[in-house]
């Protein structure tokens, strides 16, 4: 589904990801931790080019997104993105929110986006915000209608960039939820967080991340039970 | 009384102070309309990243913020225009001076309303698929322009005000007139008052239009 191959990043003279090769199959929720300044978000903002890429190759379903003639927003229908600070637009009420790009991208006739944004706000559990502005809601509504909006492109892939970060922890729990009931469904989705117990639960795999490299990949329970590498322990040591 | 103030002279003016505020009124909608649309593409222009594309746009903003409005009116209208056109009306050369004057001006409040944007923004639209332009037509501009209003108002009540600077190129404005009863009745009060007062009333009418605009937009 995704295939990461020497994937190389620098801001500047910073290089932020070193040299990093990755499969995601389908269906397949990988959780990345890694301590602050590690490069995942960068990583995973470079599965769908929001940043660009300095060296390396990112495939999505086969197709180099770097290619010459991918049509790089054709990509990104397919590739949903959720992101920390919910990057909601203020100036539309939430149904417009998610019909906007369902209207302006896939090209969907007002009436078929209408109905399909409020059964996906009934999905997240918010039909009954449909009309009302972004600002009037709270951080974990915010992000249930980010998801929404994203699931509004009938991706195949979910991105989630620390989607839990700026939300007060009593409101973690329905955002965690939502993903829960993705991952159930079969999405293949990739989450940058620092939730552990979202990862062990619900994750396939895990890999930790550090210094712009992957440290150590593999099944939940076995790297937070059983960490082989010095700095995984040494971070889970902290967190956990 | 007609010691102080004459009113027979206001009596007699008001047809011509009226005429004036009227081109005050016109001068200063195609100064602000011009301003508008010419200001935009520069703005947009002086984002170009590389700098050979946006020095152009730069000199343009530098040369119309950093020399004074009554000297940009004189060189256009004694010096530019003539050149380029056989007969141009002071009316004219005030309408093309306040247009380009004021678009360097619009010019730096548009790419302030973009940049104060959060990038988050422009982000999350091109994630979901839309194009460049999408994204500045559906996401960006709507939200930058809201933003630009309060700037905006501002810079079209400078400009109100600053084309009375017409009057020193016999462009037949407001303050024009005033100047015209001062030089018949070489009487001061009648004329200066009436015309601060006109320039008042507009001010506050664009002040009101503004104010009501800014909250028709508001989402809050």
């Amino acid at each position: 589904m995704i295939s990461v191959q020497n994937l190389k990043k620098s801001f500047g003279d910073l290089e932020v990801l070193k040299d990093i090769s990755v499969d995601v199959a389908e269906q397949e929720v990988v959780v990345v931790i890694g301590p602050s300044g590690s490069g995942k978000s960068t990583f995973l903002r470079c599965l769908n080019l929001i940043e660009t890429i300095t060296d390396g190759h990112v495939y999505i379903e086969g197709v180099d997104i770097t290619g010459k003639k991918t049509n790089i927003n054709d990509i990104r229908t397919e590739v949903g993105m959720v992101f920390q600070q919910f990057n909601l637009f203020p100036h539309k009420t939430v149904l417009e929110n998610i019909t906007l790009p369902m209207q302006v991208v896939r090209k969907w006739n007002k009436a078929d986006a209408k109905t399909k944004a409020l059964a996906l706000l009934k999905k997240v559990g918010l039909e009954d915000k449909a009309d009302v502005y972004p600002d009037s809601l709270s951080g974990g509504q915010k992000q249930r209608v980010a998801i929404a909006r994203a699931l509004g492109m009938e991706p195949k892939i979910m991105l989630f960039d620390e989607p839990t970060s700026a939300l007060d922890p009593e409101m973690v729990g329905e955002v965690l939820e939502v993903m829960k009931q993705l991952a159930k469904e079969g999405m293949t989705m990739v989450v940058v967080t620092h939730e552990m117990g979202f990862a062990r639960e619900v994750g396939d795999r895990v890999i930790f991340m550090d210094e712009g490299y992957i440290v150590e990949q593999g099944d939940p329970k076995e790297i937070f039970e059983n960490p082989k590498h010095e700095r995984t322990q040494s971070f889970l040591s902290k967190v956990l | 009384m007609a010691e102080y103030f004459d009113i027979n002279i206001v009596i007699e003016y008001m047809p011509y102070f009226l005429k004036g505020a009227l081109l005050t009124i016109g001068v200063s909608i195609v100064g602000i309309l011009f301003g508008c649309i010419l200001g935009m593409f520069i703005g947009m222009g002086k984002m170009i990243k590389k700098w050979y594309f946006n020095f152009p746009f730069v000199w343009y903003i530098n040369f119309f913020r950093g020399t004074p409005l009554i000297v940009q009116l004189f060189l256009f209208h004694f010096a530019v225009l003539p050149a380029m056109f056989d007969s141009v009306s002071a009316t004219t050369s005030l309408m093309v001076t306040l247009s380009l004057n004021s678009a360097a001006y619009v010019a730096e409040i548009f790419r302030a309303g973009i940049k104060s944007l959060d990038r988050g923004q422009a982000e999350a639209a091109r994630s979901l698929g839309m194009s460049k332009i999408q994204v500045m037509r559906y996401v960006v501009l709507p939200q930058a322009f809201k933003r630009m209003i309060p700037p905006l108002g501002n810079e079209f009540i400078v400009l109100l005000k600053d084309s009375a600077l017409g009057a020193m190129i016999a462009a037949p404005e407001l303050f024009y007139w005033g100047r015209a009863a001062v030089g018949e009745y070489y009487r001061v009060w009648e004329a200066y008052i009436m015309v601060a007062l006109f320039y008042l009333v507009l001010t506050l009418s664009l002040t009101y239009l503004l104010n009501y605009l800014e909250r028709r937009l508001d989402t809050e």
